[in-house]
Formats: structure tokens, C-alpha cells, sequence
């Protein structure tokens, strides 16, 4: 069928890479990441904006990708799940989440880290009230939390031991 | 040479084997399959809760551009359903429909666009019948029957009495009685249903991924309702975000996922909306529970006298099983001879319930505990005292016949008393500060599985080829519990050799072995015994190939994981080189492990459905809650909670403390925050803000203790972690609010508004009084 | 992949290229964070064929401090609001009601003007289409009842934004850009009591800014809302309060908006009594009163009316009393 949708020219950064892509009007951005990129990492949980599972980052702030027009993040720097890995190798946050069981099932996981990573990069050292707080959008039906926090405390702890901040 | 070592994984904490996949993003899970030509599916659901269907009119639709194929209940006679004696469900309604939202026709189409325009070009005539929304309505006289094979709308009555109730509760000195409501819940597992299924129309041949606990029950379920040969489907599990029982049976998502594929002669993709995935349900049904209990001065129960009844929604389910849980699982936390149990599952027009972490056992376990929390106190007795006074005596059989082997109870308790110091804080918190405790047990399995065909309960298989490496082949599905890594564990342990050796490959029916499923909290104790079992084998196979080669008698080779040697100053063979004496002249080898239960643990006869309750081990639970009562807003923040459970022996303990943790604070949601709403059978709470899973705010820190008791038939003595915790948390908090404000809440959740009334109530009666 | 009806977007990047947007495309909408829009948009609760976006207008993006007072930009995030520090310091209640939105991610990218002109919510109208559908639709959307009050014509949908009693209270006032001009008029004018149709803005007419009266910088206040969860939840009833007072306690000046328990956020009227007076037990319990009775929350949460009104008055009489310390 002919699809008489609006169309935009989306310019915009996903992962260090640069797109120029068609996209209608009425594309969410996490199915442009999702359906048009195959960056499926980052998930669908609910109808909308309820329980985090969409988190990417937007220009450094974690965003809902499930409440965002693609076509609104033009000229936009966007990071997803997929490029926290650092040489291959987990990143601390990522391995935070590992080791420390923060991910069961692993469904919230990609939107909670990224939510936690927007966290860590605006404030390295956080407490456990800050961490609640800053994933408080987002739910976990597996953990209770308990580990979640255990698994960012260990990362921010992490990065202060090797200096590092938390996106390479 | 002499320090070479088997290497230990059991009892070792352990990050799960599939982890790296979960954090970095590259798990698939069902709905991130995207083959190219993939159609998208979209179903048509009931806007009415009971009616005759007079007519679907999809040719409208079927004409629309794009439209690849459209199925209704005309293109599938074959019912389906978890248990063989209830399999009365359609994956599309044929004659009525029986709630809002059951599905009536599946569309597959190019874009979602099209599917949804092809939905709202479907015409549905039907003719209404009087709704049931609550149990009592759909037992009144004059109701009219749901099913005409269920008479007054009862899928099940189960009536026992074991002992002599009405003499016993004479002999008590206090007998309390009490009738507790715990509203419908729902799992709200983060990853809403999906299947995608790919129909070879060439080979006449279906392939399966769906985001399920079972994917065996959805292999046979679909060779039915397709009327295919089961040698013709292929089910895969992928990456799943969770279950808690919602897909502990196959849904009607990957029946019509799959009839619709056929149809449409390509791949469709049936990813349902979180709305949907409430509507699916197969959550805890809303469970009413009259409990009466009698004890002696000294504490002692004498007897127990209670009645359940379920609202059931629409269709069977798991709900004969449920029903039955509940009045046998009563047992088998505390000692007591005499107990009469009538329960009443009742189908109702709502969303069919299913079975739900903790099955059929939450509601009665929250019931019974609160009613001892109140037992003890008019007793003046401290509750912890009370339920020592109770205790099992391990081994023993209960009097309906649970074997219990290990009890681990006493130690929990011990464990919870002195880490919360429930001594110094219990009656000196202050005003609106409270605490309270609680127990639960949960069974490691059934022990005679639903679709019970003579086979053994689990099978495993382990590869070894000429690489060394080993790999775990395995049909037990991997959910987010940890069970591969359990499993893996198991193998490791056994031949004494890192975990990195072992690589599995899990839950695909054409190439891992059948396995009955993740629920009942079976895979720890059945899975890994079998697991252990084809490590033997496979090290005895190892064994003998080394005293070949060490020209040495087998019962003189000593394995020590990486080397086997035939004394200890040999320099004995490497495990590769093992590995290549093995194979000689038998090529690569596959071995198998199974498990089987023992007859002891297959429940009562003493009444119909006695074996529903029967495991081969129970776990314990014992847990205290510290709350604060706002004393303006009734709000409860749960402050801190201590929770020790006996899990046999703890394999990974690190995902033995995450499972507790889960299951508690899976009990916090139901204690405080959820429930699911109706408006004339709509579920109002279809969604994540109107069903109020607990949020990181107020979720409290939860202490774990693990408690070892090492069941005799365990692996390595284990038994279930994942679902013993959940239904005590209940009682401990609706105890600590009591504790805290005098007024002991009955009906949950525990929301402000209800703990409002509970205290303003008391207040106005005090002022009475004073008055 | 999710169902969006399908309409244009349009990106204007200035005040006047948003009005023109609006005004000359049909059943055009303006969209800002979209964190309420996008869910009413995926749920055909509005299906606009044109939606304005509004997050490229770098006008509005601003909070800045001059001699009338704080003037924030409609565009500013939920976010950058609560963390101003002219705003924790002098405007202290907005600050809590910004961090009191949703959750963290929400007040990232959520803005002050989408929150002042969120739509009212009610249990009937913030479902799927299919749900609505299903049950009729109702006098807010397409149906002819109302679900919480059959025998009625009016709306109760409650309006359930956390800034506006916040603003209220400090006497906010709005810009409002239309054809032509820009007008600046109190907060509370922007609001109806009418759960249908609770803005009084004129088709096309947009919110710019939020002026804070420099006189009224630096007094107490404090926001609190009751919710059942420490997130996400939306408001069950919310209470802002402002008050200033001498050296030796006296009231001198005093105010109370609510949130969530009716159509429009309301300033609670009846308060004059109080001022020259010091807090009393019994004046805050007139206070509790007052507050009830002006509260009107109808069935539109899945949490009883009666509850709602119960911890308005009783959150508004602890603001008050920790407030007059
Ligand atoms: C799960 C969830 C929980 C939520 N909880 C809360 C909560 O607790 N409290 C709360 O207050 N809100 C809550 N919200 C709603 C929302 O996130 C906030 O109100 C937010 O501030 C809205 O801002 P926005 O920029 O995203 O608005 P948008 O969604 O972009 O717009 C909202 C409305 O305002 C209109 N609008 C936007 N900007 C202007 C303008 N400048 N002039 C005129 N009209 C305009 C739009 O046309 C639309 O009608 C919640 C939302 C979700 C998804
Ligand atoms: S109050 Fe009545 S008219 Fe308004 S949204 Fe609710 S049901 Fe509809
Ligand atoms: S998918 Fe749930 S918030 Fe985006
Ligand atoms: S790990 Fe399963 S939802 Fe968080």
C-alpha cells in the first residue's frame, strides 16, 4: 500500500554515527531505533511513558523513546543501549548490572542503565537517595530494586577507583 | 601436580550466565525479531463482556490492500487449555464471547497501519447477555450459565475435612474467625506478551518464538488448534522479560500468531499492547477467604476451618489447580491434625486468572497468619513464641500427606528476630511505627506434572565433542530466574571444572530435550537433579576412557576437573586429553540425565485432587516488616524488612537473595499498592500508572538471611528460592500496621484510603467510648 | 511497532511561526515535551492532523531574573525548574512541585508550559481508543453521559497538573501569544471549572512565559501532593501553600491553591481571618475545614473521593503548621 504519511529529512547522531533518513511525521523515535536502525536493545514495556523500558539518552539526558517523535531529534545526538560497551568490554555501569545482579530477566535492564547513565554523567557520585530518585521513572518487576542500586553503586564506585567517566 | 583442584561453583556466588547478553543490549527477546516480509498482527477484541456472537463481518476488511489474512473463531474448532480435564478456551471466541477483550479475530497485514485500519472495518453483531462481574453475582440463583458444561457457574468445588474439626475447636480455648478479601493481581512481568511465528507453506511447517514459560505445553497446544503434526512445529523460547506465571500456559497470543501466519502463508509478528497483555491476564484471581482457627491456652492449633472462594473470569485455566492448592497448602507450615477446607472456584465474565507466582496459596497463607498475628496477641503470647509453639518436626508426613524432609522454619525465625532486634522494637516503636511477622512455605515443584505422559520430570543432555567443550543442552526455560546458570552450576560442580567450559543452549524444540516448563518453582530441584545426573554419566564415560589410558582400573582414576590422574603423584591427562580418549571409536558423545519424583511425595489420597500440594521438598520462609503509618495522609511506607528463607542449600546465592528480594517486594505491591479495577468487566487498571507496581521510591531496603537446611533429595540439597517469600510478606505487613496503629487492616491492598477509614473509625469509637 | 495515527509536524522556530503553524493548518495542536500529548495522541484520545511542535522555539526556553520578578520560559524542563536556585531559594513550593512530577525522566525533557495546560484527567477518558470505544466514549470525548455523574452535562475530569497551585499561589501570571499580541494575565484566568473545556485559551493561543512577582520572592511555601506511589503517580490531590509572616509569628500574608480535586487548579478563597492572627490549633483546623469544603474530587481516580478530600485539608493543615513553625 501507498503510504500517504508526512514525511521529514531526519538528520541526527545514533551511536557516534551520523543518519540521514526519511522517517513519517508520526514515527516514535524507539521504533526508528527499533524497526528502521535494528537497534532493538532498547524495549517496549508499556503504552506510553509508564515504565521506562524505552530510556535512551537524548543529547545526554535520558528521554523516553516511546513519547518522542523521530522527526523532533533532528540535529540531535542519541545513544542507545548498544553503544555503551567499551572495546567490547562491558562498561562499568553494564557490569555493575552483571555482577551485582541488577538484571534478572534483563528486559527493564537497557532502559535502566541508560537512565542510571544519564545519572552517573551528571553526578559521578551519588547517593542511594540520589539514585532513587534519578530511576524513579523506571520499573523493575523482577529485582525489587535492591540490586539495581547495589549494581549503579558499584559502577559510580568503579569509576572513581579508575578515574574514568562513565561513557568512554 | 598435587595442588590441582576441582574447581567448586556451588554455593559460590554467581552472575548469570546470560548476563553479558541482558546488560549490553543483545538479548533478543520475541518481539525483537524483525525478519524481512514480516507481517504484523493485531487482534479484534470483545467491547462487551457476554454475548451471543451473531455475526463477524470481516469482508470489508479481508478487501482492504495489505491485508494478508484475517482469522476469527471460524478458522479454529479445536479448544485449548492448560489442564487436559479443562480445555474448553478458543484462541478466538466462537459461539459467545465471556469477557471484555477476548479476542474474536486476528489480522495480518503489511503495516501496522493497515492492520488497525482492517480492525476497524471488522462489523461484530451480538446479542448481550446478562454480565458477571463478582463471584456472589455469577453463583445467584438466577444467574445463567457461562459454559452449559458448568452449572451455576462453578468450574470447581473441592470439599475436605481431614481429622475432626467441630471436636477439635471445642477442645479450643479461642477460636477466631475472620473473612479476608485479596483483590485480583496481575503479574506485570516488563515484557508484554509477543510471538512471531513463520509458516513454510512449501514444507507445511511452523516455526514458533514466543515470549512463554512453557514452551512445550504451546508445542502441543498448537499442533492442536492448527491440526498439525507435532513433528511439523518447531518452538523457540528466546530471551523473555519475565512471567510469574502469566505464560505458565500457552496463550492465545501464539495460537492466533501462528493460525494467522498460515494463514496468511508468511511470518507474522504479534507483539500485544500492555492494555492487552492485562486483558491475557491469567494473574491471582481476587480471593475471598473465611478463616477460622482454634488454639489451646498454650498456643497450641487445634484446628483449622476455612472456606476460599476465587473468582475464575471466563474460562478454566489453571483455576480446578488453584483452587486445590489452596486448600492443601494450608499444611505443611505448622503442625496441626484437623482441618475442614470447602473452596469454590466460580466463572465469572472478567479476564481468566492463571497462576501466579505463589500459586493458590497467598491468599489463604495472608489469611492464616494475620489470624494468628491476632491469635497471639489477645493471647498475649509474642507471635514468634506462637509459632514455635507449632512447629513441624522434620521428617514427617503433614496430615494430608505433604512429605517433608527438611524444615527450616525455626531458623528463619531465629534468623529474623535477632537481625530486626524484634525483642527490643516490638510494642516500643512509638505511635504509628510498627512491626509485625510472618511465615510461608512453597512447594519445589509438583510432583505429578498436569500433562503427566509417563516420561521422567526432567532431561538434560550434554554434548562433548572433540573440542572439549561441553554443551548443556536444555529445555527448561530461562526467564530472568537464573536457571541456566543453576543448571550449568550443577554440571560444573560435578565434573569439577569451570563453569567456561560449559556453554547451553536452551528451549528449542528441535534441539533441546522436552521439558514440562518454568513453573511451580520446579527447574532448581528437578532440572538440576537431572543435570547432575547426566554429569555423572558423562564423568563416568570420562573415567573410564582415562583408565584406559592410565591402564588403571575406573574405580582408581581420581578426577580433579581439569586433569584426571590414577594416583596422586601421576601426572595424569589433561581434560582434552581425556576428551580425545573418549571419543575414540565412538565419535561425539551425548549423554542424558533424567529425574523422577518418588511416589511418598505425590500427595493425599484422602480426598479428589489430593496430589495437587504434593512436592518432593518445601522451602520456608519467615520475615518481619518494620512500617510508618503517616498519621495524616494513612499512607504506610514500608521501612525496612528482614526476611530469611530456607532454600535447602543456596547453589548461586547471589540469585537466591535477588529471587527473595523479588518475592517480597512482589508481596509489597499486592500488601499496599495493587489491584486490579473493573468498570463493568473494562479493566480500568490496564495500565502501569493505574496498577501501581511499587516504584524505586518507595521500595524498601530487604536484609536477606539464607537459611540451609539441605533437603536429603535436593540438588546438593537445595530446594525452591523463587516463590516461598512473597505471600509472608503480606501478613507481616498488615501485622506491623496493626502493631502500629491499633487497627488491624483485613481487606488489601493496604492504600491510604481504606487504612483512613480502618483509624478513623476506631477514633470515632474511642471518642464514643470516652464519651 | 506501535499505531500512531498519521498527521504533519510542523517545527516552528519562532513564537510567531508556531501561531502561524496553528492558525493556518486544520485541527492543528500544539505538542511541547509530549509526555501528555504523545500518550493522548497514541491513544486517539486527540487526533490531530497537524501537531506543532514546540520544542525548536529557542524563545521560550529561558528562566531569567530582572527587576518585576523571575520569568521562566514555557519551554523550560521540569528539570531546570526545580534545579534553579532563584527558584528553590525564593519560590521554594515550585521547586518541590516540579520534582514532584512523574518521575525523573518525565521532568527532563516535560515543560512548564505542557504542564500548565495538561489536560484533565478521569479514569473514563485516559484509556485506549478500544476502551473507550467500548464503553461509549463519554461527555469529554465523542459520547453524550458522563461515567462519573450520569445524570449530568458537566465534565468532573480533574485537572491534575502539579505546577499550577504552586504558581497560584505566588501570584504567577502568563503570556499568552496570539494573533497579533501578547497579553500577560493572572495564572488563574487561564482556567475554567469545566472538565471539558478548563483553558480559557482562544484556538491558536499559546503560552510563552510565567512571571513570578518579585514581591512576593523569598516568602515560605511548600507543595505536597498524596499519591500512592513515590512516582510516577499523577497527583490524588495536591496543596500548595505561601505564607508570610512578622518576627513574632503573626500571618501576614497567606495562600492556598489545590491541585487534582477539581476541573481547574484552585486558589482557596476564605483565608483574609487569618492574616494579623497567629497559628493556632484551631485556626489550622479552620483551615483543614475551609480547604475541604472547596475541594470537590468526584470518582475520576480509582481512589475514593472521600479519601481525596480527607488529605487535602488534612496535607494543607501540616504545610501550614510546619510552614508557621
Ligand atoms: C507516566 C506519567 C506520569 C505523569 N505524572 C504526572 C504527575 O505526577 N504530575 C503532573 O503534573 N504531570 C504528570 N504527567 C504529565 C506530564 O508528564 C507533565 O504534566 C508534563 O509537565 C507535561 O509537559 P509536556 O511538555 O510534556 O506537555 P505536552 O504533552 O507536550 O503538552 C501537554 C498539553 O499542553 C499543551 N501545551 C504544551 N505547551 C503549551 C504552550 N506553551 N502553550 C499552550 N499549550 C501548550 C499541549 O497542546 C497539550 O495539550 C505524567 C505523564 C506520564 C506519562
Ligand atoms: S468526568 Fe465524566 S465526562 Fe468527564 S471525562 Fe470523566 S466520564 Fe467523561
Ligand atoms: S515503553 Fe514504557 S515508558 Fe516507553
Ligand atoms: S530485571 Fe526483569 S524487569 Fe527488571
Amino acid at each position: 500500500m501507498s503510504k500517504k504519511n508526512h514525511k521529514t529529512l531526519l538528520h541526527c547522531t545514533v551511536n557516534g554515527r551520523e543518519h540521514d533518513d526519511v522517517v513519517d511525521d508520526n514515527t516514535l523515535l524507539v521504533d526508528y531505533l527499533r524497526e528502521s536502525l535494528g537497534l532493538t536493545g532498547t524495549k517496549i514495556g508499556c503504552d506510553g511513558g509508564e515504565c521506562g523500558c524505552c530510556t535512551v539518552l537524548v543529547d545526554g539526558q535520558p528521554r523516553h523513546a516511546c513519547l518522542t517523535l523521530a522527526a523532533t531529534c533532528t540535529d540531535k545526538d542519541i545513544v542507545t543501549i548498544e553503544a555503551l560497551e567499551v572495546q567490547g568490554r562491558l562498561s562499568a555501569l553494564q557490569r555493575g548490572f552483571h555482577e551485582k545482579l541488577g538484571a534478572q530477566c534483563g528486559f527493564c535492564t537497557p532502559g535502566m542503565i541508560m537512565a542510571a547513565e544519564g545519572l552517573l554523567r551528571e553526578n559521578p557520585d551519588p547517593s542511594e537517595e540520589d539514585i532513587r530518585q534519578g530511576l524513579a521513572a523506571n520499573i523493575c518487576r523482577c529485582t525489587g530494586y535492591v540490586k539495581i542500586i547495589e549494581s549503579v553503586q558499584y559502577a559510580a564506585a568503579e569509576l572513581k577507583r579508575t578515574g574514568k567517566e562513565v561513557a568512554a | 601436580m598435587n595442588e590441582i583442584k576441582p574447581t567448586r561453583t556451588i554455593g559460590v556466588p554467581q552472575p548469570l550466565v546470560d548476563g553479558p547478553e541482558k546488560v549490553s543490549g543483545k538479548a533478543l527477546y520475541s518481539a525483537d525479531f524483525l525478519p524481512n516480509n514480516c507481517l504484523v498482527g493485531r487482534i479484534f477484541r470483545s467491547p462487551v463482556a457476554h454475548a451471543e456472537i451473531i455475526r463477524l463481518d470481516i469482508s470489508a476488511a479481508e478487501a482492504l490492500p495489505g491485508v494478508r489474512g484475517i482469522i476469527t473463531g471460524e478458522d479454529c474448532d479445536e479448544p485449548y487449555g492448560v489442564l487436559p480435564i479443562a480445555r474448553f478456551e478458543y484462541p478466538m471466541a466462537r459461539d459467545k464471547v465471556r469477557y471484555r477483550g477476548e479476542p474474536l479475530a486476528c489480522v495480518a497485514a503489511v503495516d501496522v497501519e493497515t492492520a488497525q485500519k482492517a480492525l476497524d472495518l471488522i462489523k461484530f453483531e451480538y446479542r448481550e447477555l446478562p454480565a458477571y462481574f463478582t463471584s456472589s453475582d455469577a453463583m445467584s440463583e438466577d444467574a445463567i450459565d457461562l459454559h452449559d458444561h458448568r452449572p451455576g457457574n462453578i468450574e470447581r468445588e473441592v470439599d475436605y475435612e481431614i481429622g475432626d474439626v467441630d471436636s477439635a475447636l471445642k477442645d479450643a480455648d479461642m477460636v477466631l474467625e475472620e473473612t479476608y478479601n485479596c483483590p485480583e493481581i496481575c503479574q506485570v512481568q516488563t515484557e508484554p506478551h509477543a510471538a512471531i511465528a513463520e509458516y513454510d507453506a512449501e514444507r507445511d511447517y511452523m516455526t514458533v518464538r514466543a515470549s512463554t514459560q512453557v514452551p512445550f505445553y504451546v508445542h502441543i497446544m498448537l499442533a492442536k488448534t492448527l491440526k498439525m503434526d507435532q513433528s511439523q512445529i518447531r518452538v523457540i523460547k528466546p530471551h523473555i522479560g519475565g512471567g510469574f506465571g502469566c505464560r505458565t500456559e500457552c496463550l492465545n497470543v501464539e495460537l492466533m500468531c501462528a493460525l494467522v501466519a498460515r494463514k496468511a502463508k508468511g511470518t507474522v509478528r504479534l507483539v500485544v499492547s500492555r492494555e492487552e497483555t492485562f486483558i491475557t491476564h491469567r494473574g491471582r484471581p481476587e480471593t475471598d477467604v473465611k478463616m477460622k482457627i482454634g488454639v489451646k491456652k498454650d498456643g497450641t492449633i487445634t484446628a483449622v476451618d476455612f472456606q476460599v472462594i476465587q473468582r475464575g473470569g471466563g474460562y478454566s485455566g489453571y483455576g480446578v489447580v488453584t483452587i486445590l492448592y489452596a486448600g492443601s497448602l494450608v499444611f505443611g507450615v505448622y503442625n496441626f491434625e484437623n482441618a475442614r477446607y470447602k473452596g469454590l472456584r466460580v466463572l465469572t465474565n472478567t479476564p481468566p486468572p492463571g497462576a501466579m507466582r505463589g500459586h493458590g496459596t497467598v491468599g489463604v497463607r495472608y489469611a492464616f497468619e494475620a489470624l494468628i498475628d491476632e491469635i497471639s496477641h489477645r493471647l498475649k503470647m509474642d507471635p514468634i513464641e506462637f509459632r514455635r509453639r507449632n512447629f513441624l518436626s522434620a521428617p514427617t508426613f503433614t496430615a494430608n500427606d505433604l512429605m517433608i524432609n527438611s524444615y527450616g522454619l525455626p531458623e528463619c525465625l531465629d534468623w529474623v528476630e535477632k537481625e530486626s532486634d524484634w525483642k527490643t522494637k516490638k510494642g516500643n516503636l512509638g505511635p504509628y511505627r510498627g512491626i509485625g511477622v510472618a511465615a510461608s512455605h512453597y512447594l519445589s515443584g509438583a510432583s505429578k506434572s498436569v500433562n503427566w505422559t509417563g516420561e521422567p520430570h526432567a532431561t538434560i543432555h550434554l554434548k562433548l565433542d572433540w573440542d572439549a567443550s561441553i554443551t548443556l543442552l536444555t529445555g527448561a526455560p530461562e526467564i530472568g530466574q537464573g536457571s541456566t546458570t543453576v543448571i550449568t552450576q550443577c554440571v560444573a560442580e560435578v565434573l569439577g571444572l569451570d563453569m567456561t567450559r560449559i556453554q547451553s543452549v536452551t528451549s528449542d524444540s528441535k534441539v533441546t530435550p522436552k521439558d514440562n516448563g518454568a513453573y511451580s518453582s520446579r527447574i532448581t530441584f528437578m532440572v538440576g537433579n537431572a543435570a547432575i545426573n547426566a554429569a555423572n554419566n558423562l564423568k563416568q564415560v570420562l573415567i573410564e576412557a582415562a583408565a584406559r589410558k592410565l591402564d588403571c582400573k575406573p574405580e582408581d582414576v581420581e578426577c580433579l576437573g581439569e586433569v584426571y590422574r590414577a594416583a596422586s603423584q601421576d601426572e595424569g591427562m589433561t581434560f582434552e586429553e581425556v576428551v580425545l580418549a573418549a571419543l575414540e571409536g565412538s565419535g561425539t558423545i551425548t549423554v542424558k540425565g533424567n529425574y523422577d519424583t518418588i511416589p511418598e511425595s505425590h500427595g493425599t489420597k484422602k480426598y479428589r485432587g489430593g496430589a495437587i500440594g504434593g512436592s518432593m521438598a518445601y522451602a520456608y520462609s519467615a520475615q518481619v516488616v518494620e512500617v510508618t503509618v503517616d498519621p495524616e495522609t494513612a499512607q504506610v511506607t514500608v521501612d525496612k524488612v528482614w526476611v530469611a528463607q530456607d532454600v535447602g542449600k543456596a547453589l548461586n546465592p547471589l540469585s537466591c537473595e535477588g529471587q527473595i528480594q523479588g518475592s517480597v517486594w512482589m508481596g509489597m505491591g499486592q500488601a499496599i499498592s495493587e489491584e486490579t479495577v473493573y468498570h463493568k468487566g473494562l479493566g480500568i487498571s490496564g495500565s502501569m500508572l493505574d496498577y501501581r507496581v511499587p516504584s524505586f521510591i518507595e521500595s524498601p531496603p530487604i536484609e536477606v538471611g539464607i537459611i540451609e537446611s539441605i533437603d536429603p533429595h535436593g540438588p546438593f540439597g537445595a530446594k525452591e528460592a523463587g516463590e516461598t517469600s512473597l505471600s509472608s510478606f503480606i501478613p507481616a505487613l498488615t501485622n506491623a500496621v496493626a502493631d502500629a496503629v491499633g487497627v488491624r487492616p483485613i481487606d488489601l491492598p493496604v492504600t491510604p484510603d481504606k487504612l483512613m477509614e480502618l483509624i478513623e473509625k476506631r477514633e470515632s469509637g474511642q471518642k464514643a467510648a470516652i464519651k | 511497532m506501535e499505531f500512531m495515527p498519521n498527521f504533519q509536524l510542523h517545527r516552528p522556530e519562532t513564537i510567531e511561526e508556531a501561531l502561524e503553524a496553528r492558525m493556518d493548518n486544520d485541527e492543528a495542536l500544539y505538542v511541547a515535551g509530549g509526555t501528555d500529548m504523545l500518550v493522548n495522541v497514541r491513544r486517539g484520545i486527540e487526533q490531530p492532523k497537524n501537531l506543532v511542535d514546540l520544542s525548536a522555539i529557542h524563545g521560550m526556553k529561558s528562566i531569567t531574573l530582572n527587576s518585576e520578578g523571575l520569568h521562566i520560559g514555557a519551554g523550560v524542563t521540569l528539570k531546570e525548574l526545580h534545579g534553579h536556585e532563584a527558584v528553590v531559594k525564593n519560590y521554594t513550593a515550585i521547586s518541590h512541585s516540579a520534582k514532584a512530577v512523574a518521575g525523573s525522566t518525565h521532568q527532563m525533557y516535560g515543560t512548564v508550559g505542557g504542564n500548565l495546560c495538561l489536560d484533565t484527567r478521569c479514569l473514563f477518558y485516559n484509556q485506549s481508543e478500544w476502551w473507550r470505544q467500548s464503553n461509549d466514549y463519554c461527555l469529554k470525548e465523542r459520547g453524550d453521559t458522563c461515567h462519573v455523574a450520569p445524570g449530568g452535562k458537566r465534565c468532573f475530569a480533574a485537572f491534575s497538573g502539579d505546577m499550577a497551585p504552586s504558581m497560584l499561589v505566588y501570584e504567577a501570571e502568563v503570556d499568552i501569544a496570539g494573533e497579533g499580541s501578547i497579553k500577560r494575565v493572572p495564572l488563574k484566568n487561564l482556567y475554567n471549572n469545566d472538565g471539558l473545556d478548563h483553558l480559557t485559551l482562544k484556538p491558536g493561543e499559546l503560552v510563552t512565559a510565567v512571571h513570578l512577582p518579585q514581591e512576593l520572592a523569598g516568602d515560605q511555601s511548600a507543595y505536597e501532593k498524596a499519591r500512592i506511589r513515590g512516582s510516577i503517580d499523577f497527583p490524588l490531590a495536591g496543596v500548595a501553600v505561601r505564607l508570610r509572616k512578622s518576627v513574632d509569628g503573626t500571618i501576614e500574608d497567606l495562600a492556598i491553591a489545590l491541585t487534582a480535586v477539581n476541573p481547574y487548579p484552585q486558589i482557596v478563597s476564605g483565608l483574609e481571618g487569618l492574616i494579623g492572627t497567629k497559628l493556632s490549633e484551631e485556626s489550622a483546623m479552620q483551615v483543614r475545614d475551609t480547604v475541604r469544603k472547596q475541594a470537590k474530587p468526584m470518582r475520576t481516580t480509582t481512589v475514593a473521593p472521600w479519601y481525596r478530600r480527607r488529605v487535602i485539608g488534612a496535607i494543607a493543615k501540616r504545610l501550614l503548621e510546619e510552614l508557621a513553625g
